[in-house]
């Protein structure tokens, strides 16, 4: 398998990306400037990296309320996700979804999901779609070990099956579904054993290390376009903030957050970059001067965008029909 | 007191050959019920003492609880108080307890991997591996209550262990003089630079490949030299096999599904504890039993050298005959 | 004209779509060879194969979640749910995502799909297999709620369901399959959101819904005979909701009664009487009537089902009421 410099700086500035993002999101929420709920993607890189690289723009992906790393890895635009995160007019659904439902439908992206699960059976829709219009593209599920415990879950993977549609169900087992540990929550260690029970492969692999999760993904992606139908992924990760942003996690051991940062998937790509003289630190440095630019200027984009009029709330509902507004 | 150990690895069987080799499944609910055959097959058979590594999924207490809660328990069995890595390290570390408590077998539910972690460690307790991998060649399918069983023959310490084991072979890495890995089948050298999904199953990047033991009979790269010469766990000796263009090809299957043209370029035999220095040119990778594990730089030297210093494995039919002939199953 | 059934005017829409627009697909339990529960789907396995006309598992929220990930990736399912009791269980795809996905979006994305739903009483069916849910979508904003109760109106407005860009609940009343009625020999799409006078009149305004229209229509006959003549308007979508069609026959009438086979308690018929209380209050010169199924689940055996599922005796009493 070529790891190419390109790829792998790319795979390193998408997780650096996605890192910086996460941090700059979490700072701007303590300090009032993003509302809502905010579910961050940090210590999780690796898992969206090494999956998005194996597709294109023409491949679709679901995504979760974690979606921000999925929208950076599959090419989402910093600005109109942070204009978004800020409820301005300006951000990818003009103020209308925030966090959760960040879409870029031109890149593939489906949406992030407010329901736990919810994206299952859409991206089989999206797989349906792709083999009747004799496309070769394909349709990546990102979900979490909770909704491993949905019927949709079952319901998505068996119809995957039967009909052999080119979706790879990317399962991010971060150990917990909000505050109950996996162990709590299931009575299997490894959710890709559910495959089986589906009659297709199911993989478990270390979520953490970007160049094993692209390697597995490389394999699921490729048999799905090919037509042999679809994978399950289970990429064993761990999410470093809380469930949301203000989530005290008195749930989990303080030692176990450190012994999963001590696996941080940003320094093992570094180091393997670095080691095997690809490119230099500098280069590195340089990559991460750059996106902490790019960051500055959507936070900047996001701040100097006005927020949409008020009266667009009745809009976007209907194709062709716009609802009654209300007269103040 | 007889007394045996049992690891079973979690994560064992679950890796990217699933996907590109249609390698069987076997989840961890079904080690759970083959460890349950095992305990209940051992205890009918004089063991009173049963440890269990612990691991992430608790395969030892839930056995256990579902053999209390049936009333079917009858030996004592302790899940070892050992701190969990979810790692090759776990099987070391109780490898090495159970030594100390005096095991007189270790019964393995793993793959190649999970045996050769186990054989770093291991001193001379007669270990007995249970497939329950993908690619394996070192542990053989058998059913856990006849896997109980003969663990429980060679626990009672009536037969000699020579006579119910094999000494194996290993295959000792070392960079300069430092032994830094073993392999307990087969040691490949890959062109790939990465350790990845750690699996090795892509052949086109495969240089060279070192042996303990080949058969045609058996799967993964020591198929490859098996196709060309047999070489039991018994005779003192090994090989090592260069691949590429400009010697004769055959066919080998790699991999459960996957059977490969394979180009040989140079065969070897290896003399037991005679070293093999390989220079490294390019960067690349070791595979251990199928493991991608040391990332090679170019310019490295590295030695491999087989030795007899492997684990003492227990033969399971010849066990059991040694046990049938001497009355071991007679009740009186 | 020609005659169809209800349910052969389904079938007819379909086929005249799929023969149309190529990304046009039938998805549900049992449409292919079985032809669907209630033979609506029978026969188009034939023509357009069964990658088109696609059996499913019995999953319905995974038939709702497949109809919504085809819709937003550039087909237009139809998947029929098999009895509308069975929405519930797809509820989260119709509410969460297809409903929301659009507005969730900032509109940059539309969803055109159908779903069928099959609905009502009569067939001794019981709990779960004889409900009118319309108002669990009427009340989504997302969702366009249609309701023929011909074989006309159902080839026309299945025919524009197909060919609107946003989601669809196409309710059909079992109890009408079979009903013939006469049908243009083009297939023309009806609008979304245009009612039909089914029958003109001065006295009263009856609204009724699918099978209900035919019921006020055998009582307005009754009604007819003593003189009294009402006017009944099938409003054919529940939302969009032709407001002015409803309106201008209230105006004209003076009274209204609202006739739904849904349970009367959070009905769709109590949202239409709101509306007419708080838009033309002036106009009534008597309170409005609301007649639906008794606040019970539907009961098996006929005596019980009868009592519970409002018939023709109902809505004269109800006419006569405000009189």
């Amino acid at each position: 398998m070529d790891l190419t410099k390109e790829l792998l700086l790319d795979m390193y500035t998408k997780m650096n990306k996605i890192r910086k993002f996460e941090e700059r999101v979490s700072e701007l929420f303590a300090q009032g400037k993003i509302l809502g709920f905010v579910h961050l993607y940090i210590g999780e890189e690796a898992t969206a990296v090494g999956v998005c690289e194996n597709l294109t723009d023409k491949d679709y992906i679901t995504s979760t309320h974690r979606g921000h790393g999925h929208l950076i890895a599959k090419g989402g635009d910093l600005k109109f996700m942070m204009a978004e995160l800020y409820g301005k007019a300006t951000g990818y659904c003009k103020g209308k979804g925030g966090s959760m439902h960040i879409a870029d439908v031109q890149k593939g992206i489906l949406g992030a999901n407010g329901i736990v699960g919810g994206g299952l059976p859409i991206a089989v829709g999206a797989g349906l779609s792709a083999k009747l219009r004799r496309t070769d593209q394909v349709a990546v599920c990102f979900f979490g070990d909770g909704a491993s415990n949905q019927g949709t879950f079952h319901e998505a993977l068996n119809m995957a099956s039967i009909w052999k549609l080119p979706v790879v169900f990317v399962c991010e087992n971060n150990l917990y579904g909000i505050s109950m540990r996996q162990d709590r929550h299931q009575a299997i260690a490894d959710i890709a054993d559910r495959a089986m029970a589906y009659g297709f492969p199911g993989v478990t692999v270390d979520g953490n290390d970007v160049l094993a999760v692209y390697e597995v993904a490389r394999e699921a992606v490729k048999r799905a376009r090919e037509g042999a139908g679809p994978t399950l992924i289970e990429c064993k990760t761990y999410r470093w903030r809380g469930h949301f942003e203000g989530d005290p996690t008195v749930y989990r051991p303080k030692e176990e957050v450190e012994e999963w940062m001590a696996r941080d998937p940003i320094p093992r790509l570094a180091r393997y970059i670095l080691d095997n003289n690809i490119a230099t630190e500098e280069e590195l440095k340089e990559i991460e001067h750059n996106i902490i630019s790019e960051l500055e200027e959507a936070v900047k984009f996001a701040e100097e965008s006005p927020y949409p009029e008020e009266t667009s709330a009745v809009e976007d509902v209907y194709t062709d029909l716009v609802e009654e507004g209300r007269v103040r | 007191m007889s007394k045996i150990g049992i690891i079973a690895n979690p994560a064992s069987g679950k890796d990217i050959r699933r996907l590109v080799a249609h390698a069987t499944i076997i989840d961890n609910n079904e080690k759970v019920n083959i460890v349950k055959r095992i305990i209940l097959a051992s205890q009918e058979l004089g063991i009173e003492k049963i440890y269990i590594m612990a691991d992430t999924f608790n395969i030892g207490y839930k056995a256990v609880n579902d053999l209390v809660y049936l009333k079917q328990l009858k030996a004592d069995v302790q899940i070892l108080d050992m701190p969990l890595t979810a790692g090759f390290r776990d099987s070391m570390v109780a490898t090495s307890m159970m030594e100390e408590k005096g095991v007189g077998c270790i019964v393995s539910l793993g793959g190649d991997g999970t045996n050769r972690a186990i054989a770093k460690v291991i001193k001379d307790t007669p270990l007995l591996p249970i497939s329950t991998g993908t690619n394996n060649v070192y542990p053989s399918m058998i059913e856990g209550t006849v896997a109980g069983i003969a663990a429980a023959v060679v626990a009672s310490g009536l037969f000699d262990k020579a006579a119910t084991c094999n000494k194996n072979k290993r295959i000792e890495v070392y960079k300069g003089r430092e032994l830094v890995d073993i392999a307990l089948i087969d040691a490949v050298i890959s062109r790939e630079s990465f350790v990845g999904a750690k699996a090795i199953w892509d052949q086109e990047s495969i240089t060279d490949i070192f042996v303990t033991r080949a058969h045609p009979a058996s799967i993964g790269f020591s198929s490859i030299v098996g196709y060309k010469e047999i070489i039991d766990d018994g005779d003192d000796v090994g090989a090592h096999v260069q691949l590429g263009a400009g010697g004769e090809t055959i066919l080998a299957p790699i991999a459960p599904g996957i059977v490969r043209k394979i180009n040989i370029k140079k065969f070897n035999l290896l003399k037991l504890d005679e070293d093999y220095i390989y220079n490294a040119e390019n960067r690349g990778i070791i595979a251990l039993d199928g493991e991608r594990e040391i990332p090679v730089r170019a310019g490295d030297c590295i030695l491999f050298r087989i030795s007899r210093n492997g684990p003492y494995q227990v033969d399971i039919r010849r066990t059991l005959e040694i046990a049938q002939k001497s009355n071991f199953f007679r009740k009186v | 004209m020609r005659q169809l059934t209800y349910a052969e005017a389904i079938r007819e829409a379909i086929r005249n779509e799929m023969r149309r627009d190529p990304r046009v697909f039938i998805l549900g339990e049992d449409v292919g060879k079985f032809g669907g529960c209630f033979g609506v789907t029978q026969g188009l396995i034939d023509e357009f194969g069964e990658e088109l006309v696609r059996d499913t598992p019995i999953s319905e929220e995974a038939i709702a979640g497949v109809a919504v990930g085809a819709a937003a990736t550039g087909m237009r399912p139809i998947a029929e749910i098999m009895f509308m009791d069975f929405v519930t269980v797809a509820m989260d795809q119709l509410v969460n995502q297809a409903a929301k996905m659009r507005y969730m979006f900032g509109g940059k994305i539309s969803l055109p799909m159908v779903i069928r739903l099959p609905e009502g009483g009569g067939l001794q069916a019981a709990a779960q297999h004889s409900q009118c849910l319309e108002a669990w979508l009427t009340h989504v904003p997302g969702i366009k709620v249609v309701y023929p109760s011909t074989p006309k109106d159902a080839l026309g407005l299945l025919i524009s369901s197909i060919r609107d860009d946003n989601p669809v609940a196409f309710i059909e009343h079992k109890l009408l399959y079979n009903l013939k009625g006469e049908v243009p020999d083009e297939n023309e799409p009806i609008p979304l959101g245009v009612a039909d006078v089914k029958r003109p009149g001065r006295d009263v305004t009856i609204v009724a819904t699918g099978l209900m229209v035919h019921k006020a229509l055998n009582a307005a006959n009754e009604l007819a005979k003593e003189g009294i003549e009402a006017e009944i308007v099938d409003p054919r979508t529940l939302f969009p909701l032709d407001k002015e069609t409803i309106f201008n026959s209230i105006k004209k009438t003076h009274k209204v009664v609202i006739v739904t086979e849904e349970v009367k308690r959070g009905g769709w018929g109590g949202e239409l009487a709101a509306l007419i209380a708080e838009e033309i209050f002036d106009y009534l010169d008597a309170q409005i009537v609301r007649i639906g199924s008794l606040n019970v689940p539907i009961p098996f055996t006929t005596v019980l089902e009868n009592y519970v599922i409002p018939n023709e005796i109902d809505i004269i009493n109800g006419v006569k009421s405000i009189l």
